[in-house]
């Protein structure tokens, strides 16, 4: 079994890394755009399904850390890489004080007051066109000076694995063992001993930071920021992202953005549709198979995989 | 003289117009084993929920171990090792049994898991869960759900254990099991102050009775004198 | 300049009314599902349309049209809530909470996109209810406005009456106090709360249908009202008709004013917008549990 999973591991890499070949390079600014969107999802499930905080404001962060860099590059002329290293810190600041705001409120509450940060954010970047270029877009300097995406698509690779190893690690750590408390029970949590205070706003800034660095890399891949990547649609995008891959799993949410990005592009032909279809298999989804399709499957796969050794194991004792 | 473990002076708690909690003093030293009772609506549980930070004190003030605690958040108070149980059992469900005793052994400074790791299962056997350590929490049945909850508080190594209502809706032998659980604790030198509305079971227990009524506290002796009282006869007839 | 502002202050008083019947739909929901309906923005410009459809496809008369808009909203609310709301009643639902607030915000953004493809992106205005204006020396107020808020409080009216004066609005109340007791007596039906949601959205669709004719009619056009009703709840505390109709008054108003005194025109619509989402904002801040009325009960 073990040996299957390193080997599955290793075509999925080769995969990975060969797939500027395999395809044109339509489907190569398709993936770029899939990289940036599990960034962006897998941190909304760090923040909403491990940690337990629902916040509907998330795509703001991409567009902060996307301007962010932007305008700091425009400005000042840093390099872009310090510009979007800006634009996390940024975003993991606002990310805290959002959190420390939201203390107060629980559940639906903070949801709602997510979503209405988001949109005056969005409201703000639309109105300040002397600054931002409003919704005309703003020009943001490019990564890579190449003609191809594929320097972009590595790179955002790269910082998808980077993002879903640190995420991990810290899924994997006891501040994990913590946020996942503080989600099951905050009372109980506090009683143990957890500073609850300090951790959802830690869930926020550093949920807030990842998302941050998907906005920089973005902003400076797209080349024309407009302020609609951080309005309610597009959270929905990703909360539809998330809770079809696997809410509460990062890996799961990460594979849910990949797929659906690619399935979004793959069915370009029936236009405004596709979000309608997406918005019923999020429906579906919530309702019927609440762990994502990415559980439903793999409990799918266990089940034959039971069977078959169930039947064998009759088989042999047959003879 | 050593300060008291904990002490409250003057201690007050309001909802909207209705003064749950008047003025009350109540002081534990360490190695104590009380008993709160008092009707429905006494106050007992809101004393404790601001006694272990769950509620803040409208007035007055609380001293652990020497040391102003009132307006301090829950798990401060938690780090201060005062732990609680909850009337309705208040457990991380979908966490193994393992898991609900890891986290506050991790909460604590300068801890490591492995250290941690021995010390939940020890308590876990010293409760007879040891078995269940890869369950959910939620498939446990509500007793041993009660236990889970004393040994997440007791991953504190906490000098006070604040139970609510340790006795509600439980079985003869599993409060018999309780009661000779809470016993031995107390002899490793924890201060218990328990509240419940089983006042057999107490009196097996405890040492010092404290009655509250209305949110003031009209008893706080020996359990025989206090069984005696008048006014505590009256408060339980009155109702 | 003080005329204007008087006007500005009046129609400030007819949408804080519309506002006013969205946020009672929002109670009626929560205060029996125990649900925070994020979807509530979406009944109401379901409602427009329905409103507008039945106008101009099956030339309904306009007044006629605001009933219809009603029925069909209701019609569409029970839908919804008998395909994706029955496991909040479920006991082996885990996370009542969290479903709730998922499918609400799912619904709402499937009711959105839905709407974009089958009406269109570009707004919609249907036929007023009644031409010109009313005029009372330097005030003037189209009788579209004046009747949207006469019909907004005769809604208001209408659900009060229902909900003391006849059996099944008397049950509901009994099960929006409490669900357990309720049941204790028999009223333990999932007709309830097909009734509570269906309610709820068919007022949050009058609303939608009252002010198609005044604002006109875009797919999203649900998410200002929504945020100023659940402001209004919040301010109003939940339960308390008599709170949501000031708060709403008091929202409607200074909503009006803000893009009255707004110094830069060119900002002072967008910036509006925002202004009703900082409100809701700041309320959410200072008061998640409401002036008025009971404190918010937990979710489970």
């Amino acid at each position: 079994m073990r040996a299957l999973s390193w080997c599955g591991g290793l075509a999925l890499a080769a995969a990975v890394l060969a797939f500027p070949f395999m395809v044109n390079a339509y489907w190569l600014s398709v993936g770029v755009l899939a990289m940036f969107y599990a960034i962006a999802t897998a941190s909304w499930a760090l923040l909403a399904g491990y940690a337990g905080q629902f916040s509907f404001g998330h795509m703001a962060f991409v567009s902060l850390g996307a301007y962010t860099s932007g305008l700091l590059v425009k400005w000042l002329g840093i390099p872009v890489p310090l510009g979007m290293a800006a634009g996390v810190v940024m975003c993991a600041v606002v990310g805290s004080g959002v959190g420390f705001v939201g203390l107060r409120m629980r559940g639906p509450y903070l949801a709602l007051f997510t979503v209405a940060f988001s949109e005056v954010l969005r409201i703000v970047f639309v109105s300040e066109v002397e600054i931002t270029g409003g919704s005309g877009g703003l020009e943001v300097a490019p990564l890579f000076h190449t003609r191809s995406d594929m320097p972009y698509y590595y790179l955002g690779v790269v910082l998808l694995a980077a993002s879903l190893a640190a995420m991990l690690a810290l899924v994997a750590s006891r501040w994990g063992l913590f946020f996942r408390a503080i989600r099951e029970n905050e009372d109980a949590a506090a009683a143990a001993g957890v500073p609850v205070m300090r951790f959802r706003v830690l869930a926020f800034a550093i949920a807030s930071a990842f998302t941050g660095l998907g906005g920089g890399y973005f902003g400076h891949y797209i080349g024309i920021l407009t302020p609609d990547i951080g309005s309610v649609d597009q959270m929905g995008l990703v909360v539809a992202m998330a809770v079809i891959g696997g809410a509460e799993s990062i890996i799961a949410a990460a594979i849910g953005a990949l797929g659906l990005e690619f399935l979004v592009e793959a069915l370009r032909s029936y236009g405004q549709w596709r979000l309608v279809l997406f918005g019923a298999l999020l429906l579906l989804t919530v309702r019927f198979a609440r762990n994502g399709l990415l559980a439903l499957a793999w409990q799918q796969v266990r089940r034959i995989g039971r069977a078959l050794r169930t039947g064998q194991a009759a088989r042999e004792a047959a003879e | 003289m050593t300060p008291a473990l904990i002490e409250a002076r003057g201690l007050t708690k309001r909802f909207g117009g209705i003064v749950a909690v008047r003025s009350l003093e109540f002081t534990v030293q360490s190695g104590e084993l009380i008993g709160l009772i008092g009707p429905n609506g006494s106050g007992k549980t809101t004393t404790i929920n601001m006694l272990t930070g769950h509620a803040k004190p409208a007035g007055g003030e609380i001293y652990v171990r020497g040391r102003r605690a009132d307006g301090l958040a829950a798990s401060a108070f938690a780090a201060l090792r005062v732990g609680r149980t909850f009337q309705i059992t208040q457990l991380f469900s979908r966490m193994s049994v393992l898991e609900n005793m890891l986290v506050p052994g991790l909460a604590r400074p300068h801890s490591t898991r492995p250290a941690v790791a021995r010390a939940a299962r020890q308590h876990l056997e010293f409760l007879g869960l040891a078995a269940l350590e890869k369950l959910p929490a939620k498939n446990l049945s509500g007793g041993q759900q009660k236990l889970l909850e004393l040994g997440r508080a007791l991953m504190l190594d906490p000098d006070i254990l604040f139970l609510d209502e340790p006795f509600a809706g439980v079985n003869p032998y599993l409060r018999d099991e309780i009661i000779v659980l809470v016993r031995k604790l107390h002899a490793q030198g924890r201060t218990f102050v328990i509240v419940d509305h089983d006042i057999q079971a107490l009196q097996r227990l405890v040492l010092r009775l404290a009655v509250m009524s209305r949110g003031e506290k009209i008893a706080d002796g020996p359990v025989a004198e206090v069984r005696e009282n008048q006014e505590v006869l009256r408060a339980y007839a009155g109702i | 300049m003080a005329d204007y502002l008087l006007i500005q202050a009046l129609n400030g008083l007819t949408i804080g009314i519309i506002y006013a019947v969205i946020a009672a739909g929002l109670t009626v929901i929560f205060s029996i599902l125990r649900i925070v309906n994020f979807a509530h923005g979406e009944f109401y410009m379901m409602g427009g349309y329905f409103g507008y459809f039945a106008i101009s496809l099956f030339s309904i008369p306009p007044l006629l049209a605001i009933l219809v808009a009603m029925l069909a909203s209701f019609a569409l609310s029970v839908l919804v809530e008998r395909t994706l709301l029955t496991p909040l009643y479920s006991p082996a639902t885990e996370r009542k909470g969290d479903y709730g607030i998922l499918v609400t915000f799912g619904i709402s953004i499937f009711l959105r996109n839905i709407a974009l493809i089958v009406f269109g992106p570009y707004p919609l205005r249907p036929p007023s209810f009644f031409s010109g204006a009313l005029i009372a020396g330097p005030l003037i107020m189209t009788w579209d406005r004046v009747f949207a808020g006469g019909a907004g409080i005769a809604m208001l009216i209408a659900l009060v009456w229902f909900m003391n004066n006849t059996p099944w609005g008397e049950a509901l109340n009994a099960v929006s106090q409490s669900r357990e007791s309720a049941a204790i007596v028999g009223i333990d039906d999932q007709r309830f709360y097909m009734l509570a949601f269906g309610l709820g959205g068919a007022l949050a669709g009058g609303a939608g249908a009252l002010v198609g004719p005044i604002y006109s009619l875009s797919p999203s056009m649900g998410l200002i009202p929504d945020t100023q009703a659940f402001a209004i709840v919040i301010l109003g505390g939940m339960g308390s008709v008599g709170g949501s109709i000031l708060a709403g008054l008091l929202i409607g108003i200074s909503e009006s004013m803000f893009v009255a005194l707004f110094p830069d025109p060119s900002r002072s619509l967008t910036y509006a917008q925002a202004f009703s989402l900082v409100i809701l904002m700041i309320v959410l801040l200072i008061r998640p549990t409401g002036l008025f009325g009971r404190a918010h009960a937990s979710m489970e």
